[in-house]
């Protein structure tokens, strides 16, 4: 055990540092996830599973993603929700990392953890993220797209032309799906070990820790309770209920993505009542009126003349031109 | 003191073994008769009555070896272990095993303060969870509880079949509903109108105009007191049944309710029953020609006030 | 259970409501007795998905419930009412799309389970009894997934139905019975959708209920297996109690399920098709995405034909699940780390990648479909 320890592999290290941290942060970073999505300012559309991935592993996508969005031109979502997501992500790795660094430290390295190992972990990661993953994204897409057109030239061959679809798909997707995993797990692998290298690093400087192995382990374990439970346990709870009120008042009360059938009435927007207008308006509409009635009436006079010497006047069905209904 | 499994069995003469099982009575939780190894040579069930003390390691009896050996053999079979039984509270009464059987906590779970928060923390987790979706339950099984008010004018028949006056005459209606996801649908309903002289009317409105209000408080319509016709829902206030108008041997022409005997005069005031108040009058307009409009108006029953459900 | 650091010197109302109940029933130390079991090794994250599984269950229950409440299993007025709940039912969209994403976590997370037990070796003895009533469980989710999916009456549930009924037929001696059980008749219909529905809200909750209470109380007596290696100092060192440790663990699991699930909520809430009718027209049927692989697997020329078709839907996937149930009995080697028994790490993965490998093609395979 002692041996294994001491030369324990940079890539073990890096996922028994990295995994955990991930993990940890996760369930706060969903709780901001679930506020920022009833808030509708952010969207995901097919690739929801890769943004996933991608806040799962913030400490090192955090400064890789906007190189990927930008320089590769792949999307993972839209609203600015995202942007401040992964900015609400960074205290919250901080601290995973730090709880997770210590234990590792504690319990794999039996050495004593540095003050602030949190920070130094994060920017670390954060830098090699940065610089690896773009690299890593550009080497696995390029390699996936030209598998995959190697794999459906195969099937333009002669002697594969009578393949069935079904077939043909699943083999397909065997031959590139496999070139593409391995060469994404090589490079994760390499990544991680890149990783583990730098916190062996940061290891190196740490003094040794003298407690037996049942005292390491009650040291990491003990190192999760809070000195004042009271204040933790409020402040959790408070802040739950604070993102909860936040989620209660964004929650849409209607389905977002209504179907043909039940399509709300679009409620129209009354337009402002605006009172001086409206009397102006009135006015003049009474002003037409009159001189409309007067012309009528003006009329009706001179009919009525002409019509004396035609005979009985016509009863006066003409009544007045109707009130005009005020709004 | 209990006899203690594994004590010492003496005898007034001499030691015959060592208390082997313990014979409890499964009503009266009471220890009835200890098991001796007689040395090997056949157990013994010896009872209670026959010990004279017990002391740490040692229970004295107070008969010689011989009567003890000259009891029948213990029978094992017609026994069970308390394991194999179930007799509650039994361990609070019967203390008869050496000492205490003890598990060491866990090092991790010596500390108190880590078991509480965790506890606590857990509680919090749990509560939080089910705390966004309270809320969005609520208003969901809420949802059809208080339906806003159909303020629709219902067109209901025609002046004309009111011959007399101060007379109440029944309109049928039917009334268009679209309940939740089912299709359309009609029902039948009814109100009671009567062309009122001045001074039923007067009964009726007592010098105020009736308002109508819609359930932010802005008024709907109002139900001028020079207009001679009236429309009475056609629900008793009582407990909502439907009632009819009839003569009285001693009341007269009366709004009579089959179900609880509430009457009303022509003006809607109770003269005897149940009802907790007057009919309720609804909103009505008259057009030139004579054609009724009313808007339906539902009324929860059994109240003194009038207090507007549909 | 109850650890006050200064024992106060009045009990509270609650403390002697407690006390009340307890000189009664022995509730304190039933309650301990239930908690205080001890975890060798230690609580660990990769425990959680049973009681993960039970949250998602509760949950599941939960929303369906509140779904009765406005939802009816009538062929007239199934499509209606749920698009009811959809459309017009405060935050209806939101419990009917938690509903609908909770199976698929249900799923997920089942297979999680199964998986992470098999990988643990935790099914070897003493603990067989526990991994036969598991498969059986795992049936009933799939029969879950299965009925609750036709209650919505669109064109997707009812194809989907109709199809996996009728691969059912195929099922040689009873296929025929089973098929006309589940359809009421010989096509499905009114008659379908009762029954369906009747299977779905109360004879499965029932028969989860009984067997998961049966899985806890075998668990419980055979304990839980531990970690597959470490030294006895290294696994006592690390050992806690199941309360507080794994269960602030296991709400933690919940607490991340539920919100993703309420994420995929957000993403893609149900959106029905039209509804239901007997002519499919341009829609091309497709079951559930965890019964894909199966649909996809179909369609290979193998299983072409009367035969074909019998064994690809029945004779393997029977076949397969008459493997894992013999499992503990025909694996009698009480090596449980996984890394030493190739074997079974292999079998896993070629399993796993087999069942995500059809699914994919699944999901190409509808662009080739017009």
């Amino acid at each position: 055990m002692t041996d294994e320890r001491e030369s324990m592999s940079p890539t073990k290290i890096g996922l028994g540092v990295l995994w955990p941290a991930f993990w940890t942060a996760l369930p706060i970073k969903l709780a901001f996830v679930l506020v920022f999505l009833a808030m509708g300012i952010m969207q995901f559309e097919g690739r929801i599973g890769l943004a996933f991935l991608m806040l799962l592993a913030s400490p090192v996508t955090i400064f890789a993603l906007p190189t990927i969005s930008m320089g590769l031109e792949s999307h993972i979502g839209e609203g600015v929700g995202i942007a401040l997501l992964f900015l609400i992500s960074i205290p919250i790795d901080i601290w995973a990392l730090g709880v997770v660094g210590r234990t590792f430290f504690l319990e794999k390295f039996r050495k004593e953890p540095p003050d602030g190992l949190g920070l130094t972990l994060w920017w670390k990661s954060a830098l090699v993220g940065a610089i690896f993953l773009p690299i890593l994204w550009f080497i696995v897409s390029t390699v996936t797209s030209t598998s995959i057109s190697m794999a459906h030239s195969f099937f333009e061959l002669e002697m594969f032309k009578g393949i069935p679809v079904a077939e043909r798909i699943s083999i397909e997707l065997t031959i590139w799906g496999s070139i593409a995993t391995a060469v994404l797990l090589l490079l994760l692998l390499i990544g991680v070990s890149l990783v583990g290298r730098m916190i062996r690093g940061t290891a190196s400087g740490a003094s040794p820790a003298t407690d037996n192995y049942q005292g390491l382990i009650k040291r990491w374990d003990l190192m999760r309770v809070p000195a004042d439970q009271g204040l933790m346990l409020a402040g959790v709870t408070g802040a739950g209920v604070v993102l909860s009120l936040l989620f209660w008042a964004a929650l849409p009360v209607t389905t977002p993505h209504p179907h043909e059938c039940c399509k709300q009435p679009e409620v129209k927007v009354q337009p402002p009542y605006k009172p001086l207008d409206a009397l102006n308006k009135d006015e003049k509409m009474i002003v037409q009126l009159t001189a409309q009635l007067e012309a009528i009436e003006k009329r009706k006079a001179e009919e009525a003349e002409k019509n004396k010497g035609k005979g009985k006047a016509k009863d006066g069905h003409e009544a007045a031109p109707p009130a005009a209904k005020k709004p | 003191m209990q006899p203690k499994l594994k004590s010492r069995v003496r005898c007034t003469d001499r030691e015959i073994g060592e208390v082997t099982k313990v014979v409890v009575d499964p009503l009266s939780h009471e220890i009835s008769h200890i098991v001796v190894s007689m040395n090997g040579s056949g157990e013994r069930q010896v009872a209670m009555g026959h010990v004279q003390a017990v002391t740490d390691g040692l229970v004295e009896l107070r008969a010689p070896s011989s009567d003890i050996a000259a009891l029948p053999p213990f029978k094992r079979d017609d026994y069970v272990t308390t394991h194999e039984v179930e007799i509650a509270h039994l361990e609070e009464k019967i203390h008869v095993t050496p000492g205490e059987v003890l598990v060491p906590l866990p090092e991790l779970e010596r500390s108190v303060k880590r078991r509480t928060f965790f506890m606590n923390f857990t509680h919090a987790i749990g509560f939080l969870i089910g705390l966004p979706i309270a809320y969005p339950i609520l208003r969901y099984l809420m949802k059809p509880m208080y339906a806003p008010f159909d303020n629709g004018w219902l067109k209901i028949g025609n002046v004309g079949k009111i011959k007399q006056e101060d007379i109440g005459v029944q309109f049928k209606y039917k009334k268009k509903v679209k309940e939740a996801y089912l299709p359309e649908a009609e029902i039948e309903k009814n109100v009671w109108i009567l062309k009122a002289t001045p001074a039923v009317l007067e009964k009726v409105y007592q010098g105020k105009d009736m308002e109508f209000r819609d359930a932010l408080g802005k008024p709907v319509w109002t139900n001028k007191k020079e207009i001679p016709y009236v429309a009475f829902s056609g629900k008793c206030p009582h407990l909502g049944c439907g009632y009819k108008w009839r003569q009285h041997k001693l009341l007269g022409q009366v709004f009579l309710c089959p179900c609880h005997l509430s009457i009303y005069d022509a003006s809607g005031k109770v003269l005897d029953g149940p009802a907790p108040r007057p009919l309720d009058a609804l909103p009505i307009r008259v057009s030139a020609a004579g054609e009724v409009e009313i808007i339906d108006m539902e009324f929860k029953a059994g109240t003194k006030s009038q207090i507007r459900i549909v | 259970m109850e650890h006050s650091s200064i024992p106060s010197t009045q009990p509270t109302a609650i403390e002697k409501v407690i006390a009340f109940i307890d000189e009664r029933v022995g509730l304190k130390q039933m309650q301990a007795k239930m908690l205080n079991e001890p975890v060798p090794g230690g609580s660990r994250w990769a425990y959680v998905f049973g009681s993960v599984l039970l949250f998602i269950f509760i949950m599941q229950a939960l929303t369906g419930i509140l779904l009765m409440f406005y939802y009816v299993p009538t062929a007239d007025h199934a499509y209606a009412s749920t698009q009811y709940i959809i459309h017009e039912v405060d935050y209806g969209w939101f419990l009917l799309s938690y509903h609908f994403w909770g199976s698929t976590a249900m799923v997920v997370c089942v297979f999680a389970h199964m998986s992470q037990v098999f990988l643990w070796g935790a099914y070897k003895k003493p603990r067989e009894m526990i991994w036969l009533v598991g498969l059986a469980l795992f049936g009933i989710v799939m029969g879950f997934g299965f009925t609750g999916y036709l209650l919505p009456w669109d064109q997707r549930a009812y194809w989907a139905t109709t199809v996996g009924v009728e691969i059912m037929d195929k099922t040689p001696v009873l296929g025929d019975f089973m098929a006309r059980f589940l359809k009421g008749g010989a096509t499905p219909g009114q008659m379908t959708l009762s029954r369906f529905f009747v299977i779905h809200v109360m004879i499965l909750p029932a028969a989860l209920m009984g067997l998961a209470g049966l899985h806890l109380f075998l668990f419980r007596a055979a304990g839980p297996a531990g970690p597959f290696r470490g030294t006895p100092e290294e696994i006592k060192a690390k050992t806690d109690y199941f309360f507080p440790r794994q269960i602030w663990k296991d709400i933690v699991g919940m607490a991340v399920v539920f919100a993703s699930i309420c994420a995929l909520a957000f993403w893609e809430p149900v959106v029905l098709l039209e509804e239901a009718t007997p002519d499919p027209g341009d829609y091309h049927p497709e079951p559930e995405w965890y019964f894909l692989f199966l649909f996809q697997l179909l369609r290979l020329k193998i299983f072409a034909g009367e035969f074909g078709q019998f064994l690809g839907a029945i004779a393997l996937p029977g076949a397969f699940m008459a493997l894992l149930a013999a499992l503990p009995f025909i694996d009698k080697d009480p090596e449980r780390n996984i890394f030493k028994r190739p074997i079974a790490l292999i079998g896993w993965i070629v399993v796993m990648v087999a069942i995500l490998l059809f699914t994919v093609s699944a999901i190409i395979n509808r662009e080739f479909l017009d």
